[in-house]
């Protein structure tokens, strides 16, 4: 168990995906292929942007992917079975299910410089604010 | 004793939801609202020898979970924090859970309290607990007859 956060990459573009998904899926494959959950996030507002903070337990940063196709972010999470191998369940309150959600950036971020990363579950996304976006001070010239 | 009836309260969503769960795959705004009622969630398996536990509690360190057991009783408490420095007001969506919490499960059976581990990886608790020697299965042999 490593406690330092890991940073994930952002893909750019449409499937840039690595891990084992194939070119001919579009780009909701969790939404698709298999049952999902919808991860609790939350934003806020920082001086440099936004951070989008979203709760993935279970997941490793080889199985996290992040993407960016077009305007649309979204983020896909693998998770695989807590159950020890032949176990019987005796009562469950959760399922080991794959992780997705997107949103819509708006043209404030800049789109770049968007960085990521995992630690005990908890995912971390950096949304740089566009340098116009920026708030600018003006001064006054007296 | 029976892990079948074990801690299941009634709950007529419970397997409409799971139907329902199978058609539309992810049914959230139920599912969340049920979910808010306790944190965090749990689920609890028989290995043979010992009953796993787990429960998925992100963001947390392994110093900030505090687990107790007493008998059959297994508490777990603590805390997760808002990210430091950041004001209310800056927040645009709020939806994690942060504060205090605590969870008390009650075992189906007896275990070696002493024995318990703990391990907290990728933001998931697990808790092995292994069973009691009298509240393990034994074969029992057959002696006598012809």
């Amino acid at each position: 168990m490593s406690l330092d956060p890991h940073s994930i990459p952002v893909a750019y573009g449409p499937s840039a995906r690595e891990n084992g998904h194939d070119a001919a899926e579009s780009r909701e494959p969790a939404a698709q292929a298999r049952a999902y959950h919808t991860p609790l996030i939350d934003i806020h507002e920082c001086p440099d942007g936004l951070v989008l903070v979203a709760d993935l337990p279970g997941a490793t940063d080889e199985n996290v992917s992040i993407q960016l196709e077009d305007n649309v972010l979204s983020m896909h999470a693998r998770v695989s079975a807590p159950a020890p191998e032949g176990a019987r369940v005796l009562h469950e309150e959760y399922r080991p299910v794959d992780f997705y959600r997107s949103f819509i950036l708006s043209d404030e971020v800049e789109r770049s410089k968007i960085s990521a990363e995992l630690k005990n579950g908890v995912l971390r996304l950096q949304l740089p604010k566009a340098e116009r976006a920026k708030t600018r001070r003006i001064e006054i010239k007296s | 004793m029976n892990g079948q009836a074990w801690q299941r309260r009634w709950d007529p969503f419970r397997e409409f939801q799971r139907e329902v769960g199978r058609l539309f795959e992810t049914l959230e705004p139920l599912q969340t609202w049920r979910q808010a009622r306790q944190y965090p969630l749990v689920n609890l398996y028989d290995a043979g020898d010992r009953y796993v536990l787990t429960a998925p509690v992100p963001g947390m360190g392994p110093d900030e979970l505090d687990l107790s057991i007493t008998g059959e009783t297994l508490t777990l408490r603590g805390e997760r924090k808002r990210s430091d420095g950041v004001a209310d007001e800056s927040y645009r969506r709020q939806e994690r859970f942060a504060g205090r919490w605590t969870r008390t499960v009650t075992l189906p059976d007896r275990v070696e309290s002493t024995q318990v581990t703990a391990s907290y990886a990728q933001g998931v608790l697990t808790i092995t607990l292994p069973k009691a020697e009298s509240a393990r299965p034994r074969q029992i042999a057959v002696t006598g007859g012809v």
